[in-house]
């Protein structure tokens, strides 16, 4: 980077951009080149339309960009790889924090905007009541909107990178919302809903009523979140942050010392007991 | 604000005042690591540490790495190896080796 200290504010600026508000976009950092060439750390930004800054070589640049691209239409996180013989290159994708959308500013959406901001959403809080949607109760959220519940999401994108929790104060508020989201070409990362099983299994008679398909209704976590036994807002909010962390990170949701039964394997074998 | 974000800002900050800082960043990794390929540190000698590579667990050798990058502004990729004995006392116990690189930005 020291050739390039002038190109780096502005690296880091464009970086910052991308993460705030987008267009996402891809650094490529060299890590490891033979004989310097080209310079370790020397980074270049790639957007689907454009390219700032440069590697060194026309060549290398090209290759790069092409690789960026991939990165970038897949989503996907880091990678390094071998770009040319002895040229190394780390990879990674800059792009806007995924959303949380609370339906809802009751009591679990007060906890929840507070884990949620913690774990690195961008989150949304939406009721219909002018008392319970004020930022003085959701101090951390990005946008807290009084919507009208008959069409809670009017100019908003629930498309990938968009988790909706549904906690609003009546289930039929709760069901309508869930419709409304159910019906759209694109569907959001996440969809929860709270609600007993009852009020649950009420919930998915009357869509499937309506012809709503069974895998569609499979992909909704209702009742939210995982089994943790939680009670209180607080609690519940929890619970259903760990189900975000698990949509987002892709983990079972399982107690890790279940998983890898440490004891059981390593330290009293059953064969050595008898 | 996410982890990332906080990173970046540290960042600019620290281009902003014109004071040179270390991003660290993980570019590689296996076995079992605190973290994973793409967390980061920045290491400011004013404002001390944005983010992180993954606490105890070899953080130390990346913060003693970052001095020298510091001072001389080349990048270095520094290997961490944490599959030293457990019974060591030491805190690299965790099982994995991950690669840190380290550039000089900022300043």
């Amino acid at each position: 980077m020291n050739s390039t200290v002038a190109g780096a504010a502005r690296f880091v600026r464009e970086v910052r951009k991308a993460l705030n508000e987008g267009p996402p976009a891809v650094g490529v950092l060299v890590i490891e080149a033979e004989g310097d060439e080209p310079p370790v750390g020397a980074r270049m930004l790639v957007h689907l339309g454009a390219v700032e800054g440069s590697l060194g070589s026309q060549e290398i640049d090209r290759l790069a960009v092409r690789e960026a691209r991939a990165l970038l239409r897949a989503g996907d996180g880091p990678r390094t790889l071998e770009l040319t013989a002895g040229c190394t290159v780390y990879l990674e994708l800059y792009r806007p924090a995924d959303s949380l959308v609370i339906v809802g500013a009751g009591h679990i959406a007060r906890p929840l905007c507070t884990v949620g901001s913690l774990i690195g959403f961008r989150v949304t809080v939406l009721d219909d009541r002018p008392d319970f949607a004020t930022r003085e109760r959701f101090t951390e959220a990005a946008d807290v909107r009084r919507v009208d519940f008959t069409d809670p999401f009017r100019e908003m994108e629930l498309g990938a990178g968009t988790y909706v929790v549904l906690v609003t104060r009546g289930h039929k508020y709760d069901f309508e919302a869930l419709r409304d989201i159910l019906a759209r070409d694109v569907l959001p990362s996440y969809i929860g809903m709270v609600g007993s099983r009852r009020r649950v299994r009420a919930c998915f008679e009357q869509l499937a009523a309506e012809g709503v398909a069974p895998e569609v209704m499979a992909g909704v976590h209702a009742p939210i979140g995982l089994d943790i036994g939680a009670e209180t807002p607080a609690e519940i909010a929890v619970c259903i942050a760990a189900e975000l962390v698990q949509c987002r990170r892709g983990g079972t949701g399982a107690p890790l010392r279940e998983k890898e039964r440490v004891v059981e394997r390593w330290i009293v074998r059953p064969d050595e007991g008898s | 604000m996410t982890e990332e974000q906080a990173v970046w800002t540290a960042v600019e900050e620290a281009a902003t005042s014109d004071r040179p800082v270390v991003l660290a960043t993980i570019v590689r990794a296996r076995g079992s690591t605190p973290r994973g390929i793409g967390s980061k540190l920045v290491i400011d000698p004013e404002r001390g540490l944005t983010g992180t590579v993954g606490g105890g667990c070899g953080e130390a050798e990346v913060i003693e790495a970052a001095r020298q990058v510091l001072l001389t502004g080349t990048p270095q990729l520094v290997r961490v190896d944490l599959t030293e004995d457990l019974f060591s006392w030491s805190a690299a116990v965790c099982g994995g080796v991950f690669d840190v690189f380290l550039e000089r930005a900022g300043g």
